[in-house]
């Protein structure tokens, strides 16, 4: 021991080294719990409860039966979320940039009203509405259909597209109507032809956070759906029967959770920048 | 400011409203409405399995929740989960937002991992806790001696609980405060340390009065969070053992009670707890809404 | 990969609402004369099913086709998903498999099809007493008894060759074999939800106690009830059973117990667990040895808590018609063997545990070829005696907030204090029982 502290306590007074280190520590807090989901996936079932953190034995065999054996309980509760998800993200990216540019750029008396409402739904605590919702739901025949969770996931992820929208217009230089109006343009032909083009990136910004947001999503998934036409993956991993009959099915709910998290790693390694910028712009100065 | 209204004006007017309709209509219609229709429900008896019982109640519902220890027992644990929850959450994101400010090697990394825990599926990583902590399969299982099972007891299973959401909910903290960081004046840093203050000093003089209003944000932010917890207890625990957050029991008197009547009064109660803490926490912290700050802009 | 996803997802979102509406009625008039009605049956996971229900399409020779949608493992869970659905009316499920305590309150409610005349004959035919009343709900029968269960005691044979007669016994043995060095585990499903409740049952059962009146509509809680908490206390806290108590359900048990290094020397559980052994651990399966449940007063027999499966018709099916007809296949004697040797369920008829045919389809994994009810069930005696003396869980439409406010009051139950307990109990289950009260 005294004999590496030596080197250690050097190692500890540079300052590029001390930095490494703590980055380290940062590394293994934040991937930690997903390497441990990623370790349970694939070790064998004689080892899946060594209690190892990392597989002695290794197998592919989870993944193969989630969307093999199991595809029913996994694989289409899978498609259920992509398609839910997606729509969702389409439709709250597009209202919320009418919004969020009415809000941003234009003015007019029921500004802070928008403003306001898309707040109070941000606060919103979402266990308010569940037992209304699922009432509701039941009743107009919305209750465990792709729309029933389409409408929630729309509503509560408003709030986040307007504001990432909202903070994206502002960014724009302040003329850029004006010169279109200076032609004889309305305020919606100048909209259309001066800013339209320009919103891709600041949609896909926000589209890549309500993807996410909506992603994470459990609470309504588990309360407005009830079979395989609706649930969503998340929702189904919470009733995973799974084919196995007497093992741990610890093995293979891993795996359906490492499947989950692929699109997440996914948006976080391509759009990092994004996603940060999105998410302080929107949250503090917007 | 009030201009006679103009022709263009009235247009853009027009157009506001036109691009708002369709947001507000959405918003209104899946929260304005649902709770309008849970106060209705609220004063009613209306359990599901006995439809022909269904009567109104007054608000006998509510006498009957908030008479009832199982709801307060709710409350208590949730109130512990945000209260350690909210001091280790914003403790844990200061120390992380000065490392994705100020670090010299590699910030992209950080930065980028420290999404991950922001973007994972709460459930997911509540199976990774949960796995973690098993009896049968677990790594950490043993952490608390050998002969012991922690998310059987009470004290263990809310300690996860709270680790579970404070790895998750730090690093987005951790993105509010840098954005306040980046605000924070640095001829002023210089001035004083060259006045001879110390690091502490700076950091408690400068630092943090500069980013008062993001700590604000994200003291409400993680609030508001903490308060709506449900996906970690219910995968971790079920709200056994006394460790139901308010939306756990919520969701058991909804759907293994089929009590529509008791669970609105639970939707009710919960909204109106939820504002409560908004404008305390709004006057506490002198926070201004979002709205306010961008009209000059 | 999002185009394609994207693209079928959206052409299902916008038919979604009209298919509900007309998924009635277009269904069978589409497809009717080629496969037959399709009958939708909601079952809980078992390896058999899938069979089970083939083998009826077979023999229904186009008449129905039924369909098999796996419920969620645990009881809660099941319960859940199929109670939101009937309250939502929804015509998409004909057969439910319903948990033995479930009748009552689906009965009550009007979600299930009243079984009479020779339907309801046939249900009934040979099937044992007490599964039978288990279907029955204020002298109708509202479910044909698939098949049953009963708790009972496993044990060791290289560690007890005599097991205990009572729980105090067992305690005891279990303590020697712990100061032996030996295995020495008691397991039993200890967590906070209905297996709890059913290991209550039956000691308060075994202590000659009552919970709720006979009609259900009473809360009792007599001395017996009273002992049975004591128990259920000391067998938590004399430090026998395993540190994991208050979270085991069934699977945790029985794969404690077949574990490579296990401690257990005795575990409660349902018939299932041999098999479970015999899967995970056959060294261990071999000295595998059942026997009634343990009893709490000495002389007196242990008595252990009924479960199974029931098949319901949904009274919103579109087509009860075929759902009765498919139901009573799926509850024949041809299927309930089946369901025995296949997937280990037992029997509600009593005649199939005398059939020493074997059943061809069924191997008993590795080397033992065909199943037979000997060799799936070599306790097929042990279970037919704890059936016919068995305790049953109150039956009542409340029965749900019965069971989650009992599994409350009792978790942990190392912290149960037997009077204080008991007064907790006789207070939240008065509010329970009029479904008044909040579940916890």
């Amino acid at each position: 021991m005294a004999v590496r502290m030596t080197p250690l306590t050097r190692a500890a007074r540079s300052p590029r080294l001390r930095w490494t280190l703590a980055d380290i520590v940062v590394v293994a807090y934040a991937l930690a719990p997903v390497a441990w989901l990623v370790s349970l996936s694939v070790k064998t079932p004689a080892t899946v409860s060594d209690r190892n953190f990392l597989p002695r034995q290794f197998t592919w065999d989870n993944y193969a039966r989630i969307f093999t054996a199991d595809s029913a309980e996994f694989l289409r509760p899978l498609l259920n979320s992509i398609g839910i998800v997606v729509i969702s993200t389409a439709v709250a990216v597009v209202i919320g940039a009418m919004a969020g540019y009415a809000v941003a750029r234009l003015e007019f008396p029921g500004r802070r009203a928008v403003i306001g409402v898309s707040l109070l739904i941000a606060m919103f605590p979402q266990a308010s509405v569940i037992s209304p919702l699922f009432e509701i739901e039941r009743t107009i025949g919305l209750f465990d259909t792709w729309p029933g969770l389409v409408l929630p996931y729309v509503a509560f992820a408003l709030p986040l597209a307007i504001y990432t929208m909202a903070a994206f217009f502002r960014q724009l230089p302040g003329d850029l109507e004006k010169a279109a109006r200076m032609d004889g343009a309305t305020p919606g032909q100048a909209l259309r032809k001066a800013i339209v083009p320009l919103a891709a990136p600041g949609m896909l910004t926000a589209a890549i956070l309500v993807f996410i947001f909506c992603w994470n999503d459990f609470l309504f998934a588990i309360s407005l759906t009830s079979t395989e036409s609706a649930r969503t993956a998340s929702a189904a991993l919470a009733f995973f029967a799974g084919s196995a009959r007497f093992e741990e099915p610890a093995g293979m709910l891993s795996a359906a959770a490492v499947v989950i998290t692929v699109p997440i790693v996914v948006f976080v390694l391509c759009f990092q920048r994004r996603i940060v910028a999105g998410l302080t712009s929107g949250a503090v100065k917007g | 400011m009030s201009e006679p209204v103009t022709p263009a004006a009235k247009a853009e007017r027009k157009l506001a409203l036109l691009l708002c309709a369709p947001a507000l209509l959405v918003m209104i219609a899946v929260a304005a409405w649902p709770i309008i229709h849970a106060v209705v429900l609220s004063l009613q008896r209306y359990d599901l399995r006995f439809p022909g019982e269904r009567e109104f109640v007054g608000l006998g519902n509510y006498a009957a929740v908030l008479s009832n220890g199982f709801w307060w027992t709710a409350v208590g644990v949730t109130v512990v989960i945000i209260g350690v929850s909210v001091a280790l959450e914003l403790m844990l994101g200061l120390v992380l937002a000065l490392m994705m400010h100020r670090s010299l090697v590699g910030r992209g990394v950080v930065r980028t991992v420290l999404l991950i825990p922001y973007g994972i599926v709460t459930v997911v990583a509540a199976y990774s806790w949960l796995f973690a902590w098993s009896a049968d399969t677990g790594y950490l299982s043993r952490l608390f001696g050998p002969e012991t099972a922690p998310l059987s007891e009470w004290g263990p299973s809310l300690v996860i609980i709270i680790i579970a959401e404070v790895w998750k909910a730090a690093p987005f903290v951790a993105l509010l405060l840098m954005g306040g960081l980046a605000l924070v004046p640095a001829d002023m840093l210089q001035m004083a340390a060259m006045d001879g203050a110390t690091r502490w000093q700076r950091f408690s003089w400068v630092t943090l009065p500069a980013m008062k209003p993001a700590i604000g944000v994200a003291c409400v932010f993680s609030t508001l969070n903490a308060f709506r917890i449900f996906d970690t207890i219910f995968v971790l625990t079920r709200g056994a053992n006394d460790t139901g957050s308010v939306a756990v029991l919520t969701y058991n008197n909804l759907f293994r009670g089929l009590n529509l009547g008791i669970a609105s009064t639970m939707s009710v109660l919960i909204f109106l707890a939820a504002a409560l803490i908004v404008l305390v926490l709004l006057k506490v912290l002198g926070v201004a809404a979002p709205g306010d700050e961008d009209r000059g802009r | 990969m999002g185009l394609r996803a994207r693209r079928r997802p959206g052409a299902r979102t916008g038919a979604v609402p009209a298919a509900l509406l007309l998924a009635a009625t277009l269904l069978p008039a589409g497809c009717g004369t080629a496969t037959g009605e399709e009958i939708t049956l909601y079952h809980p996971p078992a390896r058999h099913i899938q069979a089970l229900a083939e083998a009826c399409n077979e023999r229904a020779n186009g008449r129905y086709r039924i369909v098999v949608r796996t419920l969620p493992r645990d009881a809660e869970g099941q319960r859940e998903q199929l109670v939101r659905r009937l309250a939502a009316q929804d015509t998409g499920l004909d057969i439910l498999g319903l948990d033995v305590t479930w009748v009552p309150e689906f009965a009550e409610a009007g979600w299930l099809a009243e079984w009479v005349g020779r339907h309801r004959a046939e249900a009934e035919r040979g099937v044992l007493a007490l599964p039978l009343s288990s279907a029955r709900w204020q002298g109708k029968l509202y479910a044909a008894p698939a098949s049953t269960n009963v708790q009972l005691l496993f044990y060791d044979r290289t560690l007890t060759p005599r097991p205990p007669r009572t729980f105090d016994e067992m305690i005891a043995m279990s303590r020697e074999l712990k100061a032996a060095g030996k295995p020495y585990q008691i397991l039993l499903t200890g967590a906070q939800y209905e297996g709890l409740v059913v290991q209550y049952t039956s000691l308060v059962a075994a202590a000659g106690g009552r919970i709720l009146s006979d009609g259900g509509e009473r809360v009792v809680l007599d001395a017996g009830a009273v002992r049975g908490l004591a128990i259920l206390q000391r067998l938590a806290t004399s430090r026998v059973t395993s540190p994991g108590l208050a979270r085991a359900q069934e699977g945790d048990v029985y794969r404690a117990f077949a574990a490579a290094e296990s401690d257990a020397a005795f575990q409660l559980n349902w018939p299932l667990a041999l098999a479970a052994t015999r899967d995970l651990n056959p060294e261990r399966a071999a000295n595998l040895a059942a026997t009634t449940y343990p009893g709490v007063r000495p002389g007196r027999q242990g008595k252990s808590t009924i479960g199974g499966v029931n098949l319901g018709v949904s009274a919103y099916s579109g087509k009860p018609r075929r759902a009765f007809e498919a139901a009573k296949c799926l509850r024949s004697a041809q299927s309930q063997k089946l369901a025995a040797l296949c997937g280990g369920a037992p029997p509600a008829i009593e005649a199939i545990y005398r059939d020493p045919a074997p059943l061809d389809s069924c191997q008993g994994g590795d080397r033992s070829g065909p199943l037979s009810m000997a060799t799936a069930f070599p306790m097929a005696e042990v279970i037919l005696r704890a059936i016919r003396d068995a305790a049953v869980r109150p039956a009542t439409p409340a029965y749900q907030n019965l069971s989650t406010v009992m599994a409350k009051v009792l978790s942990p139950p190392g912290d149960i204090d037997p009077p204080a307990t008991a007064r907790r109990l006789r207070e939240e289950l008065t509010k329970a029982i009029a479904s008044r009260g909040i579940l916890p």
